[in-house]
């Protein structure tokens, strides 16, 4: 049942599949999933999510867009969509376990952390991902992977947002550095020259 | 311009992420949650469906429903030997003074009309 359903939807665009999946479609959205599930547990994982944990949330995650896939219309795409709301389902998983608190402690230490020096070695975004702090890879990855605005990470973290920003940024000076060893030192000598 | 392209950089790092070995567990296991999640709905409507059917039964039993239906039956009869007795007269004043026969036909009238809006009560609830 579930092959012949797939070959149905494999030619199918997103937006499509999700009407589809709208009207009670199962196999349709299960087509989704497969496409896009790896993108959602990657993000997660980025957040700093264990392996198992990421694939818990990730497939909570699936199970309530398909439950609120009618609020879904296309205007960004579907795997954005999904990242979101596996975003917040992971903070609110943390907020219960009480580990957001010990990160936005952890993320006092993170100033003093010893970035690592394996410049040389070739460097791919998990390996940058690993030199960032854990609130820092948190709000990095929340803003870039997972599309949320500042201030929507901000309210999901719960933190203010001023503080959301400079992580950010800290994240990012971190990650250019590490990514983009020229254009990170350009801005270092910038900075040592200003 | 340079932060500027740096993020988007950064944006496109993250959408390529690798696709995991496995994807397809990942969808089945996915597929068999929202499979299981169904079936478990299908249950809960059936029961809730047996349920409200039972208790419908149960309240139409308690409202003696048989017994209305029977009253109505014989507020009926009634009504067609009122009608029969006024068709072989003719003065409708005479028949109404002689023994009281149109305030029964009134009542007769009204229990039968009474019976269909108990029933018509019944059926909308």
């Amino acid at each position: 049942m579930a092959g012949a359903g797939h070959s149905r939807f494999a030619s199918l665009h997103d937006v499509e599949l999700s009407s589809h999946a709208a009207m009670g479609e199962r196999a349709a959205f299960g087509e989704l999933v497969r496409r896009h599930g790896s993108a959602v547990r990657g993000v997660l994982r980025r957040m700093g999510a264990a392996p198992a944990e990421a694939d818990d949330v990730a497939q909570d995650a699936f199970l309530t867009a398909f439950e609120r896939i009618a609020e879904f219309r296309g205007e960004g795409t579907f795997a954005a969509w999904v990242k979101k709301i596996a975003a917040r389902l992971y903070l609110r998983r943390l907020q219960r376990e009480k580990k957001l608190g010990a990160l936005a402690v952890e993320a006092a230490d993170d100033e003093t952390r010893p970035q690592r020096s394996d410049a040389d070695a070739s460097i791919d975004l998990d390996g940058a991902l690993k030199a960032l702090g854990a609130t820092e890879r948190l709000c990095v990855t929340m803003c870039f992977g997972a599309g949320l605005s500042h201030t929507e990470a901000a309210e999901a973290l719960n933190l203010p947002l001023g503080t959301v920003k400079s992580h950010v940024k800290r994240g990012l000076d971190k990650l250019r550095a590490r990514l983009a060893p020229e254009s990170g030192a350009v801005a270092e000598e910038r900075r040592s020259n200003g | 311009m340079a932060e500027v392209d740096f993020e988007r950089r950064l944006e496109r790092l993250f959408a390529e992420g690798p696709e995991l070995a496995d994807a397809g567990a990942f969808a089945e296991r996915v597929e068999r949650r929202l499979d299981a999640g169904w079936t478990a709905r299908r249950w809960l409507i059936g029961a809730a469906g047996v349920v409200g059917g039972v208790i419908g039964a149960s309240q139409l039993m308690v409202s003696n429903l048989f017994q209305r239906v029977e009253t109505a039956g014989d507020s009926a009869r009634l009504i067609s030997s009122g009608f029969n007795r006024i068709s072989s007269q003719t003065d409708w004043l005479s028949v109404a003074s002689a023994g009281g026969v149109g305030v029964w036909v009134a009542a007769a009238a009204a229990v039968v009309m009474m019976g269909f809006v108990l029933t018509r009560v019944i059926g909308e609830i």
